[in-house]
Order: structure tokens, then C-alpha cells, then sequence
């Protein structure tokens, strides 16, 4: 599904120089595998689901999503395949304020055909069990629970590839466990999950683990599974 | 569809930020609503001066002679102007001139005693010939105005204006009453009908008429004129006409270029015309004036818009990770301005609508809706959001999403 080839992120910052965020990461995920890019703050793991989210370009190398080589893409062409291929969810939620968990949920379907199914984007937050918050202002939500409506969000244009960045990192234990359990229903579903976090027990959900440091891969490994066939109980 | 819907986020993002909706409608507001107020005001104006012209002047296919060169002020009366204007000068006019129909002779003099019993006034007495009626557009309310026969024979008769009517005979019914004009009874055989107010805004009905020969023999023993009324047969050519009877006057009064004329002729239709031309400056200006509350009202927009962007990165960021082109965003926050400018233009038409009607019975105005500007000010004000949210919409396409949302 994912074909990295030598990615390479510079940053030109005035007159610090360049400053290379990603060197030559090449590495290839099939459709339904669940991997989690682990790595100290600024190891570029960040930019690495930037770059595989298409919301950044990468200086150098190929990415191919789904056989399209989209590194050279123009912006509507990312914007359309952001919108049906792949779903966000942040560590700061970034759920638009007053506004509700409903009217938050439907925004990637105005951008898709502007046809907003409301019944659609019920039955999304009815998924994350929030159906009872519909008309809540996202501000009038727990941290969990506006996680849960990203998710909801992210879903909602049934994209095969969910892209999350350290997104237990604003959350209790207890919220936390609850969205890495969503995810991993998402990912029993058989959609595609690249997780980034700089958290080993969140890390252990994963199936595989891509460690970044300073820019560079350091290791790519398959990790046991105890966690993703069913109990999360004594994990983070 | 896609516009539909960012329509409708747009409305509902106006309702749930109404202070800063509100700030942004003030500037539409208060300049379409003081282009409305404005141009109506002015347009209103200039009619009520032009109708006010009109009431002087009277008919438009007429010209103006009167005696003194220069600049003359007022109503030329017959002590303030020099005696150079003679009757023989009113026939010459009338029968040497193939372009000139009728003419009317006048002796104009204020501060003439008037009495009846024991009433007592002083209106404007104005010895006339019989034609000065059909000449001015006059007409006579009750009773009936001197003929020919009664000038010829010098007859002391009078037609008042509807002031002195009110003055002298407010209880009775004056036709066939006997009043004195400097001590010299006439018989008052008609009222003419009421003209309304002068450009100035005082009366025009303030006046007492007297054949024009019985006023030079009977009451003011002077053989000139204060003005001639000439009518023109056809009143395209009236500036030509004013020529010729410029020319014949020269030659009658033996004035020879470089001498100046002794005489001054009006043409009532060019004077109306500069009036009207007044009349439409201050209107442009007013508008003018709206137009650059207005564009205030614009940058207004344009300013909070620009700040609302920097508040609102997050959101565009978000807005481009699930899907948003530059486009979108473009047309998102060009479509915001567009509704927020509409709401204000529609508010401020009606405030001004109403302003207007405010405006209109306090200085007495004929209450003049001017509807172009309203329809016009909603659709002027939706552009005004169309062009200053170009500038704000480009800033947030041009985001970089990563940072928008890092922010």
C-alpha cells in the first residue's frame, strides 16, 4: 500500500542552513498492517507521517500510495486523496470550536461531493459511542471523547489508511486505552494503520515498529502480539 | 453544492461568533446605510430646488431683459435700476423680431402702501400687461385678470396674490372690494392661485397686480421698465432669440462694442439647466461621500477577516488535512465575507430606508424613497465583501497546513 524510496525531508531554515528533518528512509507497508514509527521529539517522525499523509512533499525520493507515485501531485490532487484514502487523528484532536461533535464529523464529506449525509456521520459517532454527545460543542467534550469524534472524523469517508500521531499523547490512561482500542479495531477491520508515538507501550499495539533516530531508520521490526488480538488490560 | 454548504457553515459560524460578525457588518452597515440616506437626501433636494425654480421662473419657452448691465440682485425694482428699459424697447421687441411671440411689460416696486379699512400691507405691486398671465403660466383662482382694454384705458383694477388675500380680507370676499394702493383706490377683480415658495423658501403669493400703464400713469408716473417678459415661438432656439434681442436693444441704445450693454438678459432654461447641473453635483458629491464610507466599511472586513485568519490557522488546518484545496478555502472565507457584507447591506439599506423618512419629514422634503440605491447598496455591498475578501482568503489558502496545525 505505502512504498517509501528514499525519502529525504530538508528544511531550509535562514541562515542556520538546511536542516535535514529525514535522511533516505525507504520502506514499504502493506494494506491492513498495523506499524508504529517510534522515536524521541525531532527523530522526523513527525514529518515522516506528514510527508505519508500528503500534507508535505518530500525533498528527495518516491512515495508511492496505492501504485500512484503522488510526490509530484498537484494540491488538488493530494487534497482529493487526504480527503478519501487517508484519515487524520491528532495528538491535539483539532476539532473546530463551536461546532459540534456532529457538524465535526460531517466536514470531509462537504470537501469530497459536498453532499453531507447527516445519518452517515451519526452512525460514525454512534461507532465511537459518543451518539448521545451528537449536539455537544467539542469544547463541552472530555479529552477522550474528542478524540473519539477525530476518529469518528477520520471515518467518516471510509479511508483504508488511518494515520495517527502520538494520539494518546493528550489523554488519561483510561482515555488512552479506549482510542488504542478503537484503533485496533480499525485495524481488525483490515484498514491500514500507521501509528507515530514516542511511547513504547503505545508502540506495543503495533505489529511492527520503525524506529527513527535523528532523521535516520535505525530498525524496522516485526513485534510480538500479545496486545492486538484482544486484551488491553495492564498495558500503558 | 459544495458552495451551498460552506454557505450554511458560514451562516452558522456568523451566529456562534456574533461579536465578531457584528464588528465586521458595522462598516457595511453604516456606509450603505449613509449612501442610502445620502443619495436619497440629495436627490430629494435637488427636485425640491428645481420645483422651487420653477415657481420662479414660471414657463421655460420665455427670456428674461432687464435694465442694468452686470450682475444685478434680486428683483429689479424701480428704484434700484436705471431707467434705460422703456416701453418703446418692449414694442420694438415684440414687432421687429419674427422669433419673438408675445411680450410682457412689467414695473415692479416693493414698500407700497396698501390699504383696506383698517387693515394695512405692503406685498410687491407689479404693474403688468395682460399677457404676463399666459406668459408665466399663472392662473387666476377666483374672479378674472384685466384685458387690454382695461391697460389701454388706464383702469384701476387689481389681481392679488393669495398672501394679500389672507392679509386684507381675511374674513370677506374681496372680488369687487375697493382697496388703495399709495392712496390710489383699485378695484380687486381677481385672486391668483398660490405658488408656493421661491428658491429662497419665502412666498411667492406675497404680490398685488395692476395694469402696466395705469401703474407708469396713475400711481408711479415713470415711463420705464422693470423688466420685459419676451416669449419665444420656438424654445429650442431660445439662446438665438436672446441674440437677436441683445442685438436689437444694442442698436436701439446705440452701444457699440467695447461699451457694455445697458441691459441683462436671463434665459430661464439655461438657468434651470445650471440649477438641475448643481442639483446633480451634490448628489454625486453625497454619494461620493457614501461610497467612501463604504469602502471603509471594505477594509474593515478586509483587517478583522486577516485577523480571523491567524485565529482560525488551526482550523484551516484541519479543513486541508481532511480534504480541503487551496480552492476551498478560497471560496470558504470569499463566501464568509460575501454573506457577512450581504447581512450588513441589507441592515444598512434598512436603516437608511428609514433614515431617509427621518431625514425627509424633518427638513420638509418630499419623502423621496430611492429604491435604485437600495437594491443597488445590497448588491454593492456583497461586491464590497467579494473584493476585500479576496485579500484575507488568499492569506489562509496560502497556509501551510503542517503549520496551521502545529500552531
Amino acid at each position: 500500500m505505502i512504498e517509501a524510496e528514499n525519502i529525504s525531508k530538508t528544511y531550509w531554515r535562514g541562515a542556520t542552513g538546511a536542516v535535514a528533518a529525514l535522511k533516505m528512509i525507504s520502506f514499504q507497508i502493506g494494506p491492513g498492517e498495523f506499524v508504529a514509527v517510534r522515536g524521541a521529539s525531532g527523530s522526523g517522525k513527525s514529518t515522516l507521517l506528514n510527508i505519508l499523509g500528503c500534507l508535505e512533499q518530500p525533498s528527495s525520493g518516491r512515495y508511492r500510495l496505492d501504485g500512484e507515485d503522488v510526490a509530484r501531485f498537484p494540491d488538488k490532487q493530494l487534497a482529493r486523496i487526504r480527503n478519501a484514502k487517508i484519515g487524520f487523528i491528532f495528538q491535539s484532536f483539532n476539532l473546530l470550536p463551536r461546532t459540534t461533535a456532529l457538524e465535526n464529523v460531517e466536514i470531509p464529506m462537504v470537501y469530497r461531493d459536498g453532499v453531507v449525509d447527516r445519518r452517515r456521520a451519526f452512525c460514525s459517532l454512534q461507532r465511537v459511542g459518543l451518539a448521545a454527545r451528537a449536539q455537544h460543542f467539542a469544547t463541552e467534550l472530555s479529552g477522550g471523547e474528542q478524540q473519539r469524534v477525530a476518529i469518528a472524523r477520520a471515518l467518516i469517508n471510509n479511508p483504508a489508511l488511518i494515520l495517527a500521531d502520538e494520539p494518546t499523547g493528550n489523554l488519561d490512561l483510561n482515555a488512552g486505552r479506549e482510542v488504542m482500542q478503537l484503533l485496533c479495531d480499525l485495524h481488525n477491520e483490515g484498514r491500514t494503520i500507521l501509528l507515530v508515538t514516542h511511547d513504547d507501550a503505545v508502540a506495543a499495539y503495533a505489529s511492527r515498529e520503525i524506529l527513527l533516530r535523528g532523521g535516520e531508520m535505525i530498525s524496522d521490526r516485526q513485534r510480538a502480539s500479545e496486545l492486538r488480538s484482544g486484551s488491553t488490560e495492564g498495558v500503558l | 453544492m459544495k458552495s451551498v454548504k460552506l454557505a450554511s457553515q458560514a451562516l452558522r459560524n456568523m451566529r456562534r461568533y456574533p461579536l465578531r460578525t457584528i464588528f465586521m457588518m458595522l462598516g457595511v452597515v453604516v456606509g450603505i446605510a449613509s449612501l442610502a440616506v445620502l443619495s436619497s437626501v440629495g436627490e430629494a433636494t435637488k427636485r425640491e430646488t428645481l420645483q422651487r425654480f420653477k415657481n420662479m421662473l414660471g414657463t421655460f419657452d420665455t427670456i428674461m431683459v432687464r435694465p442694468g448691465g452686470g450682475r444685478s440682485r434680486g428683483m429689479p425694482t424701480l428704484v434700484n435700476v436705471p431707467p434705460t428699459l422703456r416701453f418703446e424697447d418692449a414694442d420694438a421687441i415684440a414687432k421687429e423680431l419674427l422669433e419673438i411671440k408675445a411680450v410682457a411689460e412689467m414695473q415692479t416696486a416693493f414698500d407700497v402702501d396698501i390699504k383696506y379699512r383698517d387693515r394695512a400691507a405692503s406685498p410687491v405691486v407689479i404693474g403688468v400687461t395682460p399677457n404676463w398671465l399666459e406668459l408665466r403660466s399663472e392662473e387666476v383662482q377666483d374672479g378674472a385678470f384685466f384685458t387690454d382694454d382695461q391697460n389701454a384705458s388706464l383702469a384701476r383694477v387689481a389681481v392679488i396674490g393669495s398672501d394679500v388675500r389672507a392679509a386684507l380680507f381675511p374674513e370677506e370676499d374681496p372680488i369687487g372690494k375697493t382697496l388703495r394702493i399709495a392712496d390710489v383706490p383699485f378695484q380687486v377683480i381677481g385672486i391668483l392661485k398660490s405658488r408656493g415658495a421661491g428658491p429662497a423658501g419665502g412666498s411667492l403669493d406675497n404680490l398685488v397686480l395692476i395694469p402696466v400703464n395705469s401703474a407708469a400713469r396713475r400711481l408711479f408716473n415713470r415711463n420705464f421698465l422693470t423688466m420685459v417678459i419676451a416669449q419665444v415661438k420656438d424654445p429650442e432656439q431660445g439662446s438665438a432669440a436672446t441674440e437677436k434681442v441683445a442685438a436689437l436693444l444694442r442698436e436701439r441704445h446705440h452701444i457699440r462694442p467695447p461699451a457694455l450693454d445697458d441691459f441683462t438678459i436671463t434665459n430661464p432654461a439655461a438657468t434651470m439647466t445650471q440649477v438641475s447641473r448643481a442639483g446633480s453635483t451634490l448628489t454625486k458629491i453625497l454619494t461620493g461621500v457614501a461610497a467612501m464610507a463604504l469602502v471603509i466599511g471594505g477594509v474593515v472586513i478586509m483587517s478583522l477577516m486577516s485577523i480571523a485568519v491567524s485565529e482560525r490557522w488551526k482550523e484551516i488546518g484541519v479543513r486541508r488535512s481532511v480534504g480541503a484545496t487551496r480552492r476551498d478555502i478560497v471560496l470558504q472565507f470569499l463566501i464568509e465575507a460575501a454573506l457577512v457584507a450581504l447581512a450588513g447591506g441589507i441592515a444598512g439599506a434598512a436603516i437608511g430606508e428609514s433614515g431617509t423618512l427621518l431625514v425627509a419629514r424633518m427638513q420638509g422634503l418630499p419623502q423621496i424613497l430611492v429604491w435604485r440605491p437600495f437594491a443597488g447598496a445590497v448588491l454593492l455591498s456583497v461586491m464590497i465583501g467579494l473584493v476585500f475578501g479576496v485579500y484575507p482568503a488568499w492569506k489562509a489558502s496560502r497556509l501551510d497546513p503542517i503549520q496551521a496545525l502545529r500552531s
